[in-house]
């Protein structure tokens, strides 16, 4: 949130051709009342500028740990992540957190809003952690391309599981980040209302080029998708 | 965002906060606490000082100086130099004679204007000295004595009659019907005559060498009557006896201590209280902020900034509920102290500003002591939660927190006591009764799980469920309902203790100088009139010269040691051990009259002056020295009234010494028709009516109980607190459950029933926890504290359990009843 390394800036913003994320060789393991457990085996993967992915596999077969490592939320046991550059295993929590700042959005199956929060404040929230003197400005900008202007003013609570989905997008998409990291986005969502929400988060990621990793289980979303792996056996195949 | 920002980004979060109702709880918790610590300090800080004042009565100023010799010029000119009122009054033994020429001892005092600086002298004129005129604060007229009932019944006075004293010849204007420091001088047992003191040199009744008291009066502020007490300490010591209020009267000094330890008590359990509230709601806030945390984090927070956004929201939070508990706690002392002022017939003296500051310091060591850590853990968050949605790693009842906890609670107690030992021994009191509600709290629990049918399954089920917090939650049911029936019961049965010590028989009339042949005729006369005395006791006048065989006038001797040595004591003899007496250390000697010269030593008066168990005292009376061995050592209760002795000695060491005998009774009739003719019938003895010095001590036993009924108010305030985020602690997890009760078909009726059950079987719990802590708490506060007789009271322990089931059901009730009735759909989407 603090001022951004110089390097990010110039590789997130360059051009469209570079990669924005990178893993290679990635393993997680965890410790579990069996003794270890291996949940990602040696994974690789690449995703270039404006590129979409989409990783699919059954519940319980480590998608979720593959986003939230290659987002920097976790670490690897094993392995090497790059993200807009920068070595993600070399970084502590704090500096993982400011090189997602801004550069970085993201979208959860439930959806994520602070619930004492309203709608417009949910969408400033991203731009007050860096600081952004126009974040109202933006927000509401960003409400309105989504269609809740009129809801700017709501809580979560007192908005359909739709709704929030649209101001949880607002907030991803409001810094223009490079990256987007979606975790089951319709999840929670009937096909209808998960269409829509599917319809806005590519259009938006068409107009501000952003490279987007999402995880479902959702073949038909998975088929928008430039490339689709499949998470299988702690593997990440192509499909 | 750089730290401005971040704080900016924190109030604009707290406005957030506080319209969609998140810090509620704790806002109103840290209002509590402060209003209460600022009222209960605001209010005891005034009532103490004016209870303090009124105790000042009895010395008829808060300060004097005493003094066998005319007092130095430079202290009066020192103090003269200083904010403070004075006055002077000097007292010596003369002999009066009327126009038919009968003469009579009486006990001078020459005054200034201006004494009483404390208290009133309660005149009446000499045409009708019956009819109390206004009360003034002037010295007599230049020519003019005042004198009290005694003189007047016994030199048959009348308006218009003159009095010869000294070289003078004055004129009796006023009879004397009260002299607020006449229980300073208890036995100066002739009667009083009242001159100015312009007119003493002209009487030329002091010279050198004349048995004479000097003493300065002074009245004002406590830090100017310090200031002047070290003063005339550090300079005049060797001459100069000062005397505060509490130095005074043990009657009174124990009145007054009691009153506030009493109010004392009251603010250390309130902020114990408002503490334990704030520290349940600060957890219940970290945890709520566990997810927010998270998703800052995601967005790019770091994990300090996340603790700092989360801090800064609690301390704004905390300097806007200081600044409004200040305002009330101000107007709520305000209330009280008009509604007392009366009481006190005088305006209190205006509240300091320590108090809000210490309510104000009270409310962020709570803060920082209960909430840092919990509020560090959510900043720490794992951000995969916003992914995984496992919060585990927040519970914050690790070691660390709870010695954080206690070393709050350690501050915050010796904040407003000053005193180390008490605070540790609070703390030490606070993790003995957490333990223990913790320990048996979860026994209980899952006795009740067992015991329950089919019918309670569902609510007992919630309470195994959820046992963490139901265990946190009935500890803190129990700290709150504890408080509760301290104040409600213990309080009444400490004060009704209070009350009884001085019972209403309690002696009101002394008489002394007794010669050894009155005193059967006396017994009798008493006897006759109905009159019980709690015994007639020998009395003999008696210097001090020897401690174990070394005089205490020798080279090495301290000037207070001289002092000692100047003065006479009253001792007695006896077989037995006086009423109301106890023996704490060594033995009383045989009874048959055998024992060989023993002495019994009042403790607190062996104590200061290192008087051992066999050490031996040397006495000289009437030219006689005799030598006892210390015996035992005993305690007297001063505040009875009766007739009691700092050294009694066994018949062999004073028996045939000149001696004259003293008793005490109490009487229903009017002073002055009782003793109608005892001094005709029984030449030389000297009556004292006590009865407006024990009037005195009840009122200003009533006046401090008054004010801790008040002061307890605020403490039941900070105990509903305590309940009340209690209850809400555990509103996040019972939404959930509810939610997916309800979508599973349970009935409003079904979930109604396990809400105010569950509730209920808490309340009762934390109820039979509390009446044990609070009987147990009452035990020892009657027995260290307040040494005060203890009364189990069986209420307690009905209205703890009975009272905590049906009261925590109902709070339960009404705090979850929106959760029930919240459509199951919305209700799963919060939960969500």
């Amino acid at each position: 949130m603090t001022s951004q390394p110089q390097a990010i800036e110039n590789s997130a913003r360059d051009d469209n051709a570079g990669v924005v994320l990178s893993g290679q060789s990635i393993a997680k393991r965890v410790s579990g009342p069996d003794g270890n457990l291996t949940i990602l085996h040696a994974l690789d993967i690449d995703v270039q500028s404006g590129e979409t992915v989409a990783i699919v596999g059954p519940s319980g077969s480590g998608k979720s740990t593959v986003l939230g490592i290659l987002a920097g939320l976790d670490t690897p046991t094993e392995g090497r992540v790059e993200l807009l550059g920068e070595p993600l295993s070399e970084l502590d929590e704090d500096s993982r957190a400011r090189l997602r700042a801004g550069k970085v959005g993201f979208v959860f199956q439930s959806f994520q809003l602070l619930p004492g929060l309203s709608a417009l404040e949910n969408v400033m929230l991203p731009l007050e952690i860096t600081g952004d003197k126009d974040a109202s400005v933006k927000a509401s900008a960003m409400l309105e391309k989504v269609g809740l202007s009129e809801r700017s003013g709501h809580l979560p609570l007192q908005l359909s599981g739709g709704e929030q989905q649209r101001v949880a997008l607002a907030r991803a998409f409001v810094t223009q980040p490079s990256v987007l990291f979606a975790d089951e986005p319709t999840g929670n969502l009937d096909s209808e209302t998960g269409d829509k929400v599917v319809e806005l988060m590519f259009s938006l990621r068409e107009q501000q080029g952003t490279s987007v990793v999402l995880v479902t289980h959702d073949d038909t979303l998975a088929s928008r998708c430039d490339r689709t792996l499949r998470m299988g056996n702690g593997r990440l195949e192509a499909v | 965002m750089n730290l401005t920002k971040q704080l900016k980004f924190a109030w604009r979060s707290l406005a957030r906060d506080l319209k969609a109702g998140e810090l509620r709880v704790l806002a109103l918790a840290l209002l509590v606490a402060v209003a209460s610590v600022t009222a209960v300090g605001f209010f005891t800080d005034r009532i103490g000082r004016a209870v303090e004042r009124q105790a000042g009565d009895v010395l008829a100023a808060d300060l004097i100086a005493t003094s066998g010799f005319p007092l130095p010029e430079a202290l009066f000119e020192s103090i003269d130099n200083r904010p403070l009122d004075s006055a002077q009054h000097i007292r010596f033994p003369s002999v009066v004679v009327n126009p038919r020429d009968e003469s009579q001892l009486v006990a001078v005092k020459a005054v200034t204007d201006g004494y009483p600086l404390r208290g009133t002298l309660k005149l009446a004129d000499i045409k009708e000295p019956a009819v109390a005129l206004p009360s003034g604060t002037s010295a007599p007229e230049a020519g003019n004595v005042w004198v009290d009932g005694q003189l007047l019944a016994a030199l048959a006075l009348s308006a218009g009659d003159t009095l010869e004293l000294g070289a003078s010849t004055f004129t009796v204007s006023k009879v004397i019907l009260f002299e607020p420091d006449r229980g300073q001088n208890a036995f100066e047992f002739a009667p009083r005559v009242m001159i100015n003191m312009q007119d003493l040199a002209a009487a030329e009744l002091i010279g050198e060498g004349s048995r004479a008291r000097y003493t300065l009066l002074m009245s004002g502020p406590t830090t100017e009557l310090e200031a002047a007490r070290d003063f005339i300490n550090a300079e005049y010591s060797d001459q100069v006896r000062v005397q505060g209020v509490r130095d005074g009267s043990p009657q009174m000094k124990r009145a007054l201590d009691r009153a506030q330890r009493f109010l004392g008590l009251a603010s250390v359990v309130t902020v114990l209280l408002a503490g334990a509230a704030i520290a349940l709601a600060v957890r219940h806030f970290a945890y709520r902020q566990a997810d927010a945390s998270a998703v800052m984090r995601t967005l790019g927070a770091t994990r300090n900034e996340v603790i700092v956004w989360l801090s800064a929201r609690l301390a704004l939070i905390a300097i806007v509920a200081s600044m409004a508990g200040i305002v009330i706690g101000w107007l709520a002392q305000l209330i009280l102290a008009k509604l007392l002022a009366g009481w006190f017939g005088l305006t209190l003296p205006a509240p300091g500003v320590l108090s809000p500051i210490i309510g104000m310091m009270t409310a962020f060591i709570a803060l920082a002591g209960f909430g840092l850590l919990p509020i560090i853990k959510a900043g720490r968050v794992n951000v995969m939660s916003v992914l995984q949605r496992d919060y585990s790693g927040l519970d914050s009842s690790s070691l660390v927190a709870s010695a954080l906890g206690l070393v709050a609670t350690f501050l915050v107690v010796f904040l407003l006591s000053k005193d180390a030992l008490l605070s540790a021994i609070v703390v030490l009191g606070v993790v003995a009764m957490l333990s223990v509600f913790g320990i048996f709290g979860r026994l209980m629990i899952s006795a009740v799980r067992a015991m329950a049918g089919q019918r309670f399954r569902l609510s007992t089920a919630g309470l195994q469920r959820r046992a963490a917090s139901s265990v946190v939650q009935l500890a803190a049911f129990a700290m709150g309902i504890m408080a509760l029936l301290l104040i409600s019961i213990v309080r009444v049965d400490l004060l009704a203790a209070w009350e009884q010590d001085l019972p209403a028989d309690a002696p009101n009339v002394f008489v002394v100088n007794i010669q050894p042949d009155q005193v059967e005729g006396f017994a009798k006369q008493l006897e006759s009139q109905g009159i019980e005395s709690t015994g007639i006791y020998p009395m003999v006048r008696a210097r001090l010269v020897a401690h174990n065989g070394k005089s205490i006038v020798n080279d090495e001797a301290s000037e207070q040691q001289l002092r000692r040595a100047r003065r006479e004591y009253n001792l007695s003899f006896s077989n037995t051990l006086p009423l109301n007496n106890e023996i704490v250390a060594g033995e009383w000697w045989a009874e048959d009259g055998s024992a060989p010269p023993l002495l019994s030593i009042e403790q607190e008066w062996a104590e200061e002056r290192g008087y051992a168990i066999g050490d031996t005292l040397t006495f000289k009376a009437a030219g006689v020295e005799t030598t006892a061995t210390v015996a035992n050592w005993r305690e007297v209760d001063w505040e009875s009234f009766q007739v009691n002795f700092f050294a009694v000695s066994s018949p062999a060491m004073l028996e045939g010494l000149p001696s004259t005998y003293v008793t005490s009774f109490h009487i229903e009739e009017n002073f002055a028709s009782a003793t109608t003719g005892w001094v005709r019938q029984f030449p030389g003895i000297a009556t004292l009516d006590i009865g407006a010095i024990i009037t005195r001590v009840k009122s200003l036993m009533d006046r401090a109980s008054l004010a801790v009924e008040y002061v307890f108010l605020f403490t039941l305030l900070a105990g509903f607190c305590v309940l009340l985020a209690a209850v809400q602690s555990s509103q996040g997890e019972r939404i959930r459950e509810s939610a997916l009760l309800r979508a599973l078909g349970a009935s409003h009726k079904q979930l109604r029933e396990a809400v105010v059950l569950e509730f209920a079987i808490l309340g009762a719990i934390a109820g039979l926890l509390a009446a044990v802590f609070a009987t147990g708490i009452a035990w020892s506060l009657s027995q260290y504290v307040f040494e005060l007789p203890f009364r189990l009271n069986v209420w307690l322990w009905v209205i703890g359990i009975f009272g905590g089931a049906l009261g925590i059901a109902v709070a339960g009730y009404l705090a979850t009843r929106r959760v029930l009735f919240t459509p199951p759909i919305v209700a799963l989407r919060h939960a969500n």
